[in-house]
């Protein structure tokens, strides 16, 4: 396009190659002879603007003589008379950006200081262009922050004036800081940092002195006006199009609080304090504080505004999480935790000539009330630091125990006021951030924060430390977790979440073990309200089809979730709105109440799971018995198994791709086996496949009596997803042998379920002893042992010691209380006819109830029913039948017996308690052990008697149901 | 210079990927690509036409910016699109593409189209990074890709416009919200009669001192 108007300049001919210095002669030349810009030259001035730019860089990339020209002919100075000229956007932007080009790409750095030396730049950047065109706002801010980044000691000196106190690149910049156009206000405020982050200390003074009081100021009074907008949009609320500009309120003040840490975090100590102050004074005390307050009046006329109580929270909360600016954090923190309203009257003294150069500076004349603004700075300052020392020596003669004190700190009785959630947990919520947020705030002395948490630790005669925690505070936690499991409560998971997290940090210390120190009688509230969850979930079970499902769903949404931050949780504009009670509004699950029945068994769950948590880690227990399924102890794919004696069913599977493969199929208890036989050894299987038999779907195929169709979907606890894994055709021998697969896939997925039911069941039941269940279940499996199923297979360290030993050695237990459960015949027994191995868990819960009575004093005096409420009953002379029959067992029922009663009696030595329990889970699994090795022994008598063992009333070896009783059935075959 | 709809879009990438180029290669084609001259630019607009509309782009590199958190922050929250550009010749910049999603998810709001741009396209005998590769880096984190070379402008038009597009078929959905310009789309001053053309502007744009 040049071409063509290459004649219009005239004087020189256009060199043919446009890189060289011949061209920027010419194109010199051009800009002479057009040194008034008119509507015919217009096009051309700004090709030869963006041919200059051109040209130069290549210069400064390839010949150094290109860029003497351009210094020698002075040639910047007609970029300036050119736009001081009515030029129009379109010369300007190309100006510009023939500008930002130069400054963005020249690498040579004394092409830069010859640039920059004759002041032109400042020139430029003092014009006055008309910013009202977007365009050009971006055009001219952008090239602001590109000379921002070439900043260093060297260039400083040609931007900011030491003699006549003028830095151009700064003072102009900042006036744009409140532009409507979030890009502009971004680029101010990275053009700030970079000019602070120079270190040049002449220049700094000059900013804290000119700029500083005026800057901060109308910054600290923006973000005030953007917080009182933020409360008038909660107070509106709900509709959707307020719902953006809520989340956009909100992520504009974290935008304002990280840009105030970054400044902070560059640690010029002048500027800090500077900003300190004006943040301290103009916002966080009297808006964020002031507004905490509920009761307290305003008298002033001249009322400063407030906002609520609730976004008074939630912001203090986003300052403590990002700021740790340590004289910012401590006197909030020590004003929020042990000051009165008396903060405000000194406050005021100082603020209300402040007011006056805010609203002198609201006006777009910023730039700057700076004579004023002087006047306050020194002001305020003495009234900061008047207010400072006793807030900060003051904490550790307070104590925060003592209720009458805690009166006289209205900030920290309204931050504990607000954990009471008996109408709703809205304030709650917030609370517990902000707490967190202070506990995690490292800018915050410790003595400070645990006058808050702890009390002092008090050192006892013996050495021992007495550990002593807040109590009114911890009371509050509890409550708030005994709300949760009330049949209508209004408290989110989110929120008891928190609590709990919260209240852990309180009393269970950080180093080591994590021991705790929790009174008995705020462990035995957590257990009480624990198992009045329990009773709730316990309906669930019983109505509910899917509980399996959902319980399984939601122990691993638990647990794949990452955990809770409260630094999230502050990002969440939602959470600004009233708790939302349905899935409509698009609010995450554990941040709205339950909607629904479906839901709220879903909560009740999490709940459970929460509480479990929680009762497990202050009785310094491990989890035993979740998740249901333990991946480690199942088949995986290329396992070897023993499958001598098993029941195997040779079948051809066939992929929707039409791959054909000879597989066998071996059905366990839980898992859906493909195996192909091991070429190494004779009678063994190589795992090609597994599944749950819980997630399998099994369809005849209509054409095909010997074929099956198989979908196998993806476990919950593989993928969130559950997509098919497999989905494919099987055809077996004939139709016989497809039947019995069809009959033994169908009853297998069905028991499958019914263990974990049963198992689940067992965790609900056991209302009254620690949170684990342990001697119930595992003395089950330990009975199922003797019965002696035949097991599927024998895990490979049994059949072969040595090598393959080493594999899995570690799960040999593990797999023998797998097999254990297998064989334990308890659930579809119970579910079904025979009433034998039902006795073998009414068993326990029978003995359970024997203990039980030795407690009839029990704390929790109601709940003591409901063990028995979920099954029928017929129980009592099985238990005596068992327990007489196996000593160990009897000796473990004791021991249970005694341990509930300890819990009762002696609540004040939970540690006790808890080593004891250890003990005889010890014991327990040792004896699990040699039972292991003696029910393999039995298994071949129980080979023998099959049919026997559904009559069979005892919990007898020979008692073996389901396995050996489908191996008749379904068709033998070897590998 | 009237237009439908404004879309801010950023670039993101290590340094040294040629985000620079790709920007000032798509925003002024008058740069024509030499093989002795890189040159590239912070910021620049254009304007496309997608529908028979009247589109303004404007990209903003966030390059030599990333040591303060509230600036990466604020930039990817005010942007509807994302250009997140690696150098097919350097395999540690695809390597760092995970880094830079995670901070563009976390940040950004969670309508904004994020493209994968493979630069530098034309050096295949130095590609470190195979297509495929790319392909699959962004099939499975839902982002559009292409290979582009800001040095024979190959790719470069689609790219930017490919991202326009799908922004302004999310516009059509009613994905975005496009009353709120937090999002990095503005309405043009066209369609929406109650707001000026011209903004209330700056401190600084008091009427009379307007030159231009």
């Amino acid at each position: 396009m040049f071409r063509s108007r290459s004649w219009f300049g005239g004087g020189l001919w256009k060199p043919k190659n446009p890189h060289s210095l011949e061209h920027l002669k010419y194109l010199y030349n051009v800009l002479s002879k057009n040194q008034t810009v008119n509507e015919s030259n217009r096009s051309l001035l700004v090709e030869t603007l963006r041919s200059i730019a051109e040209i130069l860089i290549w210069g400064d990339q390839n010949d150094s003589s290109v860029f003497d020209f351009f210094l020698e002919k002075n040639m910047l100075s007609f970029f300036l008379k050119i736009m001081r000229q009515k030029c129009g956007s379109y010369v300007c932007v190309q100006l510009l950006q023939t500008l930002n080009i130069l400054f963005e790409n020249i690498r040579n750095e004394t092409s830069l200081y010859y640039l920059l030396s004759n002041n032109h730049v400042n020139s430029i950047i003092e014009h006055k262009f008309d910013f009202s065109d977007e365009e050009v706002m971006a055009y001219y801010i952008s090239f602001l922050k590109t000379l921002s980044l070439k900043l260093n000691k060297h260039t400083i000196h040609f931007f900011y004036n030491e003699h006549t106190n003028d830095f151009p690149l700064y003072t102009e910049c900042i006036k744009f800081f409140n532009n409507p156009e979030s890009m502009v206000r971004i680029a101010v405020r990275t053009l700030t940092l970079n000019v602070y982050r120079v270190d040049d200390k002449s220049m700094q003074k000059f900013i804290r002195d000119k700029t500083a009081a005026p800057y901060f100021s109308n910054l600290v009074w923006f973000i005030g006006n953007h917080v009182l907008e933020l409360d008038g949009c909660i107070r509106e609320n709900s509709e959707h199009e307020a719902r953006s500009r809520l989340a956009d309120l909100v992520a504009e003040h974290l935008d304002h609080l990280h840009y105030l840490n970054d400044i902070l975090l560059l640690e010029i100590d002048e500027l800090n304090q500077v900003l300190t102050d004006h943040l301290l004074h103009r916002l966080l005390i009297p808006l964020y504080v002031a507004s905490l307050d509920k009761n307290f009046v305003v008298t002033d006329r001249k009322q400063p505004p407030k906002v609520s109580s609730i976004l008074a929270l939630f912001l203090l909360s986003q300052v403590f999480l990002i700021v740790y600016h340590s004289p910012l954090v401590r006197m909030l923190a020590s004003i929020l935790i042990q000051e009165n309203e008396g903060v405000f009257s000194l406050k005021r003294s100082s603020s209300g000539t402040s007011t006056n150069t805010l609203e002198a500076c609201s006006d777009n004349q910023i730039l700057f009330a700076i004579d004023q603004t002087e006047n306050t700075t020194p002001a305020q300052s003495t009234s900061s630091s008047s207010l400072a020392p006793p807030a900060l020596d003051s904490h550790d003669t307070l104590s925060v125990n003592n209720v009458k004190i805690l009166s006289q700190r209205p900030f920290l009785c309204a931050i504990f006021d607000s954990l009471e959630c008996a109408e709703n947990d809205y304030a709650a919520l917030f609370s517990i951030c902000l707490l967190e947020a202070l506990k995690h705030n490292k800018g915050i002395h410790v003595e400070l924060l645990n006058s808050l948490f702890h009390d002092t630790t008090t050192v006892l005669e013996d050495g021992q430390f007495l550990r002593v925690y807040n109590e009114p505070l911890v009371d509050k936690l509890i409550t708030i977790i005994s709300q949760t499991v009330k049949p209508d409560s209004k408290v989110r998971i989110v929120t008891l979440t928190l609590a709990v997290n919260l209240l852990q940090k309180i009393v269970v210390t950080e180093n080591g073990e994590g021991e705790s120190f929790l009174k008995d009688q705020h462990l035995a509230l957590i257990e009480g309200a624990r198992e009045e969850n329990i009773l709730l979930l316990q309906n669930y079970y019983k109505c509910d089809e899917m509980f399996l499902e959902l319980f399984e769903d939601e122990y691993l949404d638990m647990t794949a979730a990452k955990p809770i931050s409260v630094e999230h949780l502050m990002m969440d504009s939602n959470l600004l709105l009233p708790p939302a009670g349905s899935p409509l509004s698009g609010i995450a699950f554990d941040k709205r109440l339950p909607c629904g029945e479906a839901e709220r068994s879903r909560r009740s769950m999490r709940v459970y799971f929460i509480l479990r948590k929680l009762s497990l880690k202050l009785r310094k227990e491990s989890e035993k018995y979740l998740p249901l399924t333990n991946t480690q102890t199942c088949v995986h794919i290329d396992d070897n198994l023993d499958l001598t004696n098993s029941d195997l069913l040779a079948c051809t599977v066939i992929t929707r791709d039409s791959v054909k493969t000879r597989r066998f199929l071996v059905i366990d208890i839980f898992q859906f086996i493909l195996v192909e036989p091991s070429q190494k050894r004779m009678g063994w299987g190589v795992v090609k496949f597994v599944g749950f038999l819980q997630d399998i779907e099994v369809m005849g195929d209509q054409h095909d009596s010997r074929c099956l169709h198989i979908t196998v979907k993806s476990s919950p606890t593989q993928q969130r997803t559950r997509t098919p894994i497999l989905a494919a055709k099987f055809m077996f021998d004939d139709h016989i042998r497809c039947m019995a697969a069809k009959q033994r896939l169908v009853k297998g997925r069905q028991k499958a379920r019914e263990r974990k039911l049963h198992m689940i069941g067992k965790l609900l039941d056991q209302i009254r002893s620690s949170p684990s269940p342990p001697q119930n279940i595992r003395r089950m499996q330990r009975r199922a042992m003797n019965r002696g199923d035949r097991p599927l297979y024998v895990p490979i360290s049994k059949a072969l010691p040595g090598l393959a030993m080493v594999v899995n050695d570690g799960s040999r237990n593990e797999k023998g209380r797998r097999k254990s459960r297998e064989a334990s015949p308890a659930v579809q027994n119970q579910v079904h006819d025979e009433e034998i191995p039902l006795g073998s868990i009414k068993g326990n819960s029978a003995r359970k109830s024997i203990s039980s009575s030795s407690q009839a004093s029990d704390l929790n005096g109601p709940s003591s029913n409901s063990s028995t409420s979920t099954q029928p009953s017929q129980t009592t002379k099985l238990t005596l039948n068992i327990s007489s029959e196996d000593a160990q067992k009897t000796t473990s029922s004791v021991s249970n017996g005694k341990k509930v009663s300890s819990n009762k009696d002696d609540v004040t030595t939970p540690h006790h308690e808890t080593s004891f329990i250890s003990d005889v889970s010890e014991a327990g699994s040792s004896n699990s052990n040699n039972v292991f090795e003696e029910a393999n022994q039995v298994t071949k008598s129980a080979d023998v008697t099959p049919q026997h063992s559904s009559h069979n009333n005892g919990p007898s070896p020979s008692n073996s149901v389901f396995v050996p009783k489908v191996k008749k059935k379904g068709a033998i075959e070897t590998v | 210079m009237s237009y439908a709809y404004l879309f801010k879009y950023i670039i993101i990438g290590d340094t040294g990927v040629g985000k620079s180029c790709l920007l000032l290669q798509f925003t002024d084609k008058r740069f024509q690509p030499v093989h002795d001259l890189t040159i590239g630019v912070e910021f620049g607009a254009r304007m496309i036409t997608i529908d028979g509309k009247q589109i303004k782009l404007q990209i903003w590199d966030t390059a030599g910016q990333e040591a303060f958190r509230s600036i990466t922050r604020s930039y990817y929250r005010g942007a509807a699109g994302a250009l997140l550009v690696y150098d097919i010749t350097r395999r540690d910049t695809f390597n760092h593409l995970t880094t830079w999603l995670e901070d563009a998810r976390q940040h950004s709001n969670s309508n904004m189209v994020i493209m994968l741009i493979g630069n530098k396209s034309d050096l295949e005998s130095r590609r470190e990074v195979k297509k495929e590769e790319g392909e699959v880096f962004a099939r499975e984190h839902g982002l559009i890709f292409m290979e582009t070379s800001a040095k024979t402008a190959a790719n470069v038009e689609e790219a930017f416009i490919n991202t326009a597009k799908e922004i302004y078929e999310k516009i059509q959905e009613g994905v975005f919200d496009i009353n709120n310009e937090a999002n990095g789309i503005k309405i043009g001053p066209q369609h929406s009669p109650t707001s000026p053309s011209s903004p209330s502007g700056g401190p600084g744009s008091s009427p009379g001192s307007g030159c231009c």
